[in-house]
């Protein structure tokens, strides 16, 4: 079964891997954030504001706050993040080829807290050794 | 590459397994479209509810109680008050727009009949003279009618230098000559001035529908997610059909 980038698509699959690890980092962050937030606000019922009139952060119950809802934009800010990281699942998936399941896996990476860290490097290595197995197939096709 | 070895699109489409898939692909669009007609929903249902009529006016004592600040609910309500002017206790205020012209209010102090003191805007003019002219002739009917308004924060000494610009009820209490322990939170704004004044411009409250945008936002999303559910199992149907016949192309070559 063809697998593994075609060689035309080496270059963007190198473009998008600069991307991913970047989103997977700053995604990572976010999910972490988002799971500090979601313990304040389910679990003590206080969101973060900020500016308010408690000081510069505050917790703050999500009725009272006037300053800016740093809670729900942790919210929105982590939704379009995680926007951006299965795009570059996506293309990875389209470029490189790899199975309909392990593009599922990767999408993990943004709801599964510190998966993202790991799939930083491990995905890019996976990725590589792909593109490695391709290019070496073009050469043995030429050689033959 | 011959046809035979090369299955069309609707030929691997057709097989059992991806009209299963083609179901799921279907019924995750359907649970997104749901998920999208609930966030509709909630962006009309979680934007702020349509008050009730403002402009009818219902008497003050079964509004609000004294002592308490001014809800959600009262705020800009049309209201009658049965009670009489406290003589003598006039506050004058600068800095009040009128149309858009500065001039002053003249604030009286009502006792009401349920025994509450109540700040009264009773009229406004362009100059600090008239206002205070207004004073000596004032007279209220026996039954107020005007619009409930809260209390503003009172002004800071240090930073307005004396000028009394704002309509706050802790500010007048001190002002007043006498006060009977429980005042109400906000003002009244009187509909009709009194001899002498203007009527001070009051517009009812806004009540447009506003909807809550980030709901509407949500709802959109959705539709393009089921959208994109629709388009996978498209995607996934065409990479079987474009690796068969790159099998069928090598099996070829092979040969």
């Amino acid at each position: 079964m063809p697998s593994g980038p075609r060689p035309a698509d080496v270059p963007r699959v190198r473009n998008v891997l600069r991307v991913f690890r970047v989103s997977a980092i700053v995604t990572g962050v976010f999910l972490l954030l988002l799971c500090v937030m979601m313990v304040l606000r389910y679990g003590l019922l206080v969101d973060i504001e900020l500016n308010g009139p408690f000081g510069f952060l505050a917790l703050t119950p999500r009725a009272q706050i006037t300053g800016v809802d740093l809670s729900t934009a942790i919210l929105i800010v982590h939704g379009w993040l995680y926007v951006v990281y299965l795009g570059c699942d996506f293309l990875l998936w389209r470029f490189v080829r790899f199975s309909f399941g392990r593009f599922l896996f990767f999408a993990l990476g943004g709801i599964v807290p510190f998966l993202s860290f790991y799939f930083e490097f491990r995905i890019p290595a996976y990725v590589n050794d792909k593109v490695a197995q391709a290019e070496s197939r073009v050469a043995v096709g030429a050689a033959a | 590459m011959s046809t035979s070895l090369s299955p069309g699109f609707w030929a691997v489409a057709r097989r059992p397994r991806w009209i299963g898939a083609l179901l799921l692909a279907l019924a995750i669009a359907a649970g997104f479209s749901a998920l999208g007609q609930w966030q509709l929903a909630r962006s009309v249902a979680s934007a702020p509810v349509d008050r009730a009529d403002t402009e009818t006016p219902i008497a003050l004592t079964s509004l609000a109680e004294p002592g308490k600040a001014v809800t959600d609910t009262q705020l800009g309500r049309m209201v009658t008050v049965d009670g009489t002017l406290v003589v003598g206790d006039y506050v004058v205020l600068s800095n009040r727009l009128n149309a858009g012209t500065t001039g002053f209010w003249l604030v009286g102090h009502v006792s009401t009949d349920g025994g509450a003191d109540l700040a009264v805007a009773l009229g406004w003019a362009p100059t600090r003279a008239q206002a205070v002219a207004a004073e000596g002739s004032a007279t209220i009917a026996s039954q107020l009618i005007g619009r409930y308004l809260p209390s503003e924060p009172p002004d800071q000494p240090d930073v307005d230098k004396g000028v009394q610009s704002a309509a706050s009820i802790p500010a007048f209490i001190n002002q007043w000559s006498h006060f009977g322990g429980s005042a109400y939170g906000g003002y009244l704004v009187a509909t009709a001035p009194v001899a002498g004044l203007d009527a001070i411009d009051s517009p009812a409250p806004s009540q447009e529908v506003s909807l809550n945008w980030l709901n509407v936002f949500y709802a959109a999303e959705w539709a393009i997610f089921a959208g994109f559910a629709i388009y996978l199992w498209y995607r996934l149907v065409k990479d079987v059909v474009e690796m068969e016949r790159e099998d069928g192309a090598q099996t070829a070559t092979v040969e």
